[in-house]
């Protein structure tokens, strides 16, 4: 069986979270007596549970043909589409800050990424930028992240 | 002294004018999320965190509560006009509330669920008022042994019934707990996992880990799907009429609305057992108890009455465990309790020494805002059903700003935001793939109380403190828990087995 269906989505979580485990498992070797135990009692039965997962979804893998396995283009392509847009949202706040970078995500995912009407888009940009502002900014007093690129740019 | 306090608190509702505001905007903003079908009340508060923060904590706690309390309110509308549950709890209000639709009684099935509703949120209060002053001393009673195993049975009891899967649910518990290490270590002050970054030194933020693991996932989700969020094709009309009718019909059948908010109430005292149990434990019981049973299932009014008084009484029971032992009675009580933390509201026993007060108030705020919610639905009654038209896209954007703001707002570290999309991200593998998510939540609230309970209770008793009659009892409860999943799932297996053949 190609390496690529064998590793698909069930399997990849399976084995995300025995690495996960075993990784912190033996990060906690390191810590002092008492820092380690708690980490150490729930790590360790975690690590053996998540094998087992692995197991089941590794066996539960096998025993599918290949036309089975979990990959529809279509659903790929809107996950795809979908982290692509909460990257940006994620990128875009980071590097200019929300009362700059949400409306215009905001406009750009109703107006290009759902294909909404123009007027949909700038109402639903501004409706955004008048909560962000006016709202939390102005009105509760609420100072907004204003982006790490922005500060650097702006000082 | 309790009766005084009691009055006081309905007061401090009342009272306030900022409180009414409050309830009068939290209760439709909770109904929007219900009746609005794949958002749900988890969401709802996940997204009003951003809106309470640098609030009052009784007035933020007051707004949570109320909206928290009337989700399944609004959530039966869909159910009963489109046969699509606004939230899981709802399902069961779909086996009689559809029939009833489809054969022009709309309004009276949305009246009885509305009245039912309203009832049973008041009974769940009023329940919740009569135990509470019984409970107080077994709360007072516990110490870290106990409090440690109730924290382990609150984790794999919620890891037993949120999936399908129980290494799953317990493998993602247990997730929720090593996360809950991530910090400075509380008795050595040795940094754990933290890399050097300072915003991890206390712990992995809440807030933004409940918004990961609910919020992203499920906007995620939504858009791909596509499309408006209920699959509904034409709108069902009612009138005022009819939904007065089914408020009456709540009344006539009296009995049930009460032995069903009593046991909706219960139910909810359990933790982790949720809405899903309560709504379809009370549906069976109106089918058992009923003198024409064939009706269910075709439209009887019995059938939408029982599990809607089920669904919002056991939001008082389940503020129980949550306010008193910091254990969530749900998945939605754990996004509250981590709220409750942000807010400054400690929940555990120290609760029940020096903060009835707050309790008391919590406990009116859920009282009103039931009776709220059925008085402004008649506002809005028949334009409420367009809710369900929402289209999906229209709100992933907003929400995703949401959701980075409220990550943002909990402690001001734009490293929160790094941390969401990561944990977003997971959670997005888990909901694909079925991994039950509330098990994370719980895992990661309850780490410190395991933590610190666990060495608190090694201290005074050795390891033995197992050995403790509390501690003994609680363990057995694991233990007969565990043994009625097995047995559960044997049968299960059987039946399946049988079915085959």
């Amino acid at each position: 069986m190609p390496f690529r269906i064998l590793l698909n989505g069930p399997v990849f979580t399976a084995l995300m979270m025995f690495v996960v485990f075993a990784t912190m498992s033996l990060i906690a070797l390191s810590f002092p007596d008492k820092a380690r135990l708690m980490p150490l009692i729930v790590g360790i039965p975690g690590t053996i549970l998540a094998l087992v997962q692995l197991f089941i979804e590794l066996r539960s893998t096998l025993s599918q043909t290949a036309e089975n396995a979990d990959l529809v283009p279509e659903t790929v392509e809107a996950e795809r589409q979908m982290f692509t847009w909460m990257f940006l949202f994620f990128f875009g706040i980071l590097g200019f800050g929300f009362i700059y970078a949400a409306p215009l995500l905001v406009f750009g995912f109703l107006w290009f990424g759902k294909e909404e009407s123009l007027k949909i888009g700038l109402v639903g940009g501004a409706a955004t930028w008048g909560i962000l502002y006016g709202l939390f900014q102005r009105g509760f007093q609420i100072p907004l992240f204003d982006g790490l690129l922005l500060e650097w740019l702006v000082g | 002294m309790e009766i005084s306090g009691i009055l006081n608190a309905l007061i401090t509702v009342v009272g306030s004018p900022t409180h009414v505001l409050l309830l009068l905007i939290a209760v439709p903003v909770g109904m929007f999320f219900g009746a609005i079908p794949g958002l749900g009340g988890k969401l709802g508060i996940v997204l009003a965190i951003p809106f309470v923060f640098g609030m009052d904590p009784l007035a933020g706690a007051i707004f949570l509560v109320a909206m928290h309390s009337v989700v399944h309110t609004g959530g039966a509308i869909p159910s009963i006009l489109f046969g699509v549950p606004g939230t899981g709890p709802d399902a069961a209000t779909v086996v009689d509330g559809l029939p009833m639709t489809r054969s022009g009684q709309a309004g009276r099935a949305i009246g009885a669920a509305l009245g039912a509703s309203g009832v049973g949120g008041v009974i769940g209060g009023l329940f919740l008022l009569a135990i509470m002053p019984l409970l107080r001393p077994v709360v007072l009673a516990f110490g870290p042994a106990e409090f440690f195993l109730l924290a382990l049975f609150g984790i794999t009891f919620i890891a037993m019934l949120a999936g399908d899967s129980l290494i799953k649910g317990l493998l993602v518990g247990l997730f929720g707990l090593m996360m809950a290490f991530v910090n400075l270590d509380p008795q050595t002050g040795a940094q754990r996992y933290t890399f050097d970054f300072l915003f991890l030194w206390d712990g992995i933020d809440i807030i933004t880990a409940v918004l990961a693991i609910f919020a992203i996932p499920e906007m995620i989700a939504l858009g791909v799907a596509g499309g408006s969020i209920a699959e509904v094709r034409q709108r069902a009309s009612y009138g005022l009429q009819g939904v007065l009718k089914g408020i009456r019909d709540v009344f006539r059948h009296w009995g049930l609305t009460i032995r069903t908010s009593v046991i909706g109430a219960f139910i909810g005292m359990i933790p982790g057992l949720g809405g899903e149990a309560a709504s379809w434990i009370c549906y069976g019981h109106a089918v058992q108890s009923s003198k024409t049973p064939d009706r269910f299932g075709k439209g009887a009014v019995e059938g939408v009455i029982a599990p809607e008084t089920a669904n919002n009484s056991k939001e008082g029971g389940s503020l129980l465990p949550t306010l008193f032992f910091g254990v969530p009675g749900s998945s939605g009580m754990a996004i509250l309790l981590g709220a409750f933390v942000m807010l400054g509201i400690q929940p555990g026993p120290s609760l029940a020494l020096t903060g009835m007060d707050i309790v008391w108030t919590l406990i009116w705020a859920l009282m009103i805002a039931n009776i709220l919610a059925v008085l402004m639905f008649f506002a809005v009654a028949p334009s409420f059903s367009y809710l369900s038209y929402v289209r999906g896209s229209l709100l992933i954007p907003f929400v995703f700003t949401l959701t980075y703001l409220g990550s943002y707002l909990s402690h001001r570290a734009w490293e929160n935001l790094v941390l969401l999309t990561v944990l977003g991200t997971l959670g997005y593998l888990m909901k694909r793939h079925h991994w039950p998510r509330p098990p994370f939540v719980i895992g990661l609230i309850l780490g410190p109380i395991v933590e610190d309970s666990f060495h608190k209770a090694t201290a005074l008793w050795g390891p033995l403190f197992i050995l403790r009659p509390g501690a003994m009892a609680l363990m057995a409860l694991i233990i007969i828990s565990f043994g009625i999943y097995f047995w559960r799932a044997r049968n299960k297996k059987l039946k399946k087995a049988q079915n085959a053949v």
